[in-house]
Order: structure tokens, then C-alpha cells, then sequence
């Protein structure tokens, strides 16, 4: 092993400081950056680990990048490597978020406060949205099966809007749904070449 | 509500969610249904998430601190950074299993029914009252606003902080012109 695949912890937890404080929403920009500072510029790992990491984190509960973080740690540094990586990547990130909370708790019985949420409120409820159907395009199948998966978006969306139905008892449903009936091929994502 | 409550029911939301955003409908269903939280206090969190750098599933800090200060931003983050950690494990061990068929099954209906639960949350984020028997409260802008949201998200052209930033400057000018 060269030198240069056992780095100083503080080398990792720079740079997954950076991804956590630079990354916008954990998307195939991400990606591109991980490529760059893991395989590139550190050769801690090959591009055929990212993209198989890649793939195996999209399967895990949660927050993709934090499984990806974990496991790219654990690899690269053992135990240590992990709880330094995944602490660099979090911590500083959540701070930032918690004090712009605490910033906001301040002005909130401000008007402009309210008024800004009049229209903070019809984007945030986009964005999640669009989130959804992100979602839905990064997994759906083509030709009739497409078809298929769209159905199951639309039900999961009637049960849960039109006839409030458990939100988990949607998601144990959906499970067994797919594990019965729509595992025939492998999930592919675009950011997730199976390779 | 009890720190350690509060920490039980964001860990449920973040290892029963497939995705970081895929946690908000059943964070929905146990703080805001309860009366924990209010709707109000979701879309700050859902706009101080955006805001700030970092994954989308991380607008549950902001939530955490709402609800109960320092200790349950930290109680968030803590909630979210353990379950996706649970794939080292299953990786090493069951990695057989995880590239099977019905796993990848199970994987794509999980994701495509949270697809759907998170396009109902987003509707009635956007537009409250939706799908719970009462008087649907959304004006043509934030209509449009929402709409633009949608589209630039799927596009992913546009800095996601510059567009919670247009709604918040959009709500100030026609608030106060009055619409």
C-alpha cells in the first residue's frame, strides 16, 4: 500500500468537511466532486470503488451521502476513519444549519418573517415535490413497465392525500410490493452505473 | 416533548425513509398531526435546509432546534447520521442479498411509494388544506412560485438557496402590495 492510501485522519476529515460544506443536496455533483478529491487528487480509491459505493449506498435507509461517507471512511482509515469522516461531513454542515435556525428564531415575530413564508412555504412545498418526482425518474423502468411504477407513485399519493392512510403502513406496503413484483431487473439510477 | 422522544421519532423517519428528503412525510405524520410542530415551522425548516450547505435530509436540524433548542439540533443530528450507516454492515455481510432480485425490488417500491408520499406532502405544504376536507388557502403567485419550484428543481440548473431566497423576496413585495 503507498503512502499516499493511508492518509493523516485530518487529510480525510478535510476533506469530507468539504463535501458536506460544499455539496448542494447530495446529487451527481457530488458525485463529480468525490471523484475528483478521493480518486484524483488523494488516490485513496478507484473510480470502480466510487461507482460501486455509489451504488450500494443508494439501497441504504436515510441519507445516501452519510452511508457513502461511512463506508468510503471505513475503507480508506478503519473504524477511526469512519467516525472522523462521517463527523466531518455532519457536524460542521448541521452547525451552520442550527444557527441560521437560531438566526431565524430572532426575526420570526417580525411581519417580513410571515410575509417571507407566504412565499417560502409554496417553494419549499415544490422543492419537495420535485424531490419526488426525481425520485420517481431516477428508478422507474421504460415501456410498459414505466407504467407500472408510475401507478405505484399515483396509488402511494391517493392513499396518502385522498384517504389518510399510516404513512408507514405506505412504505411497509410498497416494500412488499416490490420485493414481490417488480424486482426482475436490477434498480438503475443515472447517477448509479452498475459496474 | 421529551428530548429523547423527539430523538426516537426523527431516527423512525430517517431509517424507514429511503433518501434524505424521503423522511418529511412521516415527520409530517408524527410532530405536526400531534400538534408537535406546526406546518409553519416545517416549511422554515424545509427553506433554513436549503439555505444552508450540506445534504437535504439535514432540514431536520433546523427542525430539531425549533422544537427543542441546541439539544434538539444535536438530537437531529445524531438521528440522521446513524441509519444509513446500518448498509457498512449489510454491505460486508449480505452483500448476496443486496444485489438480488427482490431486494432490488423491494428497494425500487419503497422509493417509488415515497416518491408518491412526498409529492402529497409537498402538495399540502404548498397549498394547506389540500386533501384535508377544508378550503384550499393558495393565491395565482405562490401557485406559480410553487410551480417554478418544481420545474427548476427537476432541472437543477438553479441554485436551490437562490430559489427559496426569490420566494421570500417574492412573498415581502406582494404581501405588502397587498395581493
Amino acid at each position: 500500500m503507498s503512502e499516499s492510501a493511508r492518509p493523516r485522519l485530518r487529510t480525510l476529515a478535510r476533506a469530507w468537511f468539504d463535501v458536506g460544506t460544499q455539496s448542494v443536496g447530495g446529487g451527481a455533483s457530488t458525485l463529480v466532486m468525490i471523484r475528483r478529491v478521493f480518486v484524483d487528487k488523494h488516490h485513496w480509491l478507484t473510480h470502480r470503488d466510487v461507482s460501486e459505493g455509489w451504488s450500494f449506498t443508494q439501497l441504504s435507509p436515510g441519507i445516501h451521502l452519510v452511508a457513502l461517507c461511512g463506508t468510503f471512511g471505513l475503507r480508506i482509515a478503519g473504524r477511526r476513519g469512519l467516525l472522523v469522516s462521517v463527523a466531518s461531513m455532519m457536524v460542521p454542515a448541521a452547525l451552520i444549519t442550527a444557527v441560521l435556525a437560531a438566526l431565524y428564531e430572532r426575526v420570526a415575530a417580525l411581519p417580513a418573517a410571515s410575509a417571507a413564508l407566504a412565499g417560502a412555504g409554496p417553494v419549499a412545498g415544490g422543492m419537495s415535490a420535485g424531490v419526488g418526482v426525481a425520485m420517481m425518474w431516477s428508478i422507474h423502468r421504460h415501456g410498459r413497465r414505466a407504467l407500472v411504477d408510475g401507478l405505484l407513485v399515483l396509488v402511494a399519493l391517493a392513499a396518502s392525500l385522498l384517504l389518510h392512510v399510516d404513512t408507514v403502513s405506505i412504505i411497509v406496503i410498497s416494500a412488499v410490493v416490490g420485493a414481490l413484483f417488480l424486482g426482475r431487473e436490477r434498480p438503475t439510477t443515472r447517477d448509479a452505473p452498475m459496474s | 416533548m421529551e428530548l429523547l422522544g423527539l430523538f426516537a421519532i426523527f431516527l423512525k423517519s430517517s431509517a424507514l425513509a429511503v433518501g434524505g428528503l424521503a423522511s418529511l412525510p412521516l415527520v409530517h405524520q408524527d410532530l405536526v398531526v400531534p400538534g408537535i410542530a406546526t406546518d409553519p415551522q416545517v416549511v422554515e425548516a424545509l427553506a433554513i435546509g436549503r439555505l444552508s450547505p450540506g445534504p437535504n435530509g439535514l432540514y431536520l436540524v433546523s427542525l430539531g432546534y425549533e422544537i427543542a433548542g441546541w439539544a434538539g439540533a444535536a438530537a437531529a443530528t445524531l438521528a440522521v447520521s446513524l441509519p444509513p450507516l446500518l448498509i457498512i454492515p449489510a454491505t460486508a455481510l449480505a452483500r448476496r442479498w443486496l444485489i438480488s432480485a427482490w431486494f432490488g425490488g423491494l428497494v425500487r417500491g419503497v422509493t417509488l411509494g415515497s416518491a408518491g408520499l412526498l409529492l402529497a406532502t409537498g402538495l399540502q405544504i404548498a397549498a394547506p388544506g389540500l386533501g384535508a376536507g377544508m378550503a384550499v388557502r393558495i393565491a395565482w403567485w405562490q401557485a406559480a412560485l410553487a410551480v417554478l419550484a418544481v420545474v427548476e428543481t427537476l432541472r437543477g440548473k438553479l441554485h436551490p438557496a437562490l430559489l427559496v431566497a426569490l420566494g421570500i423576496v417574492a412573498g415581502n413585495a406582494l404581501v405588502l402590495l397587498g395581493f
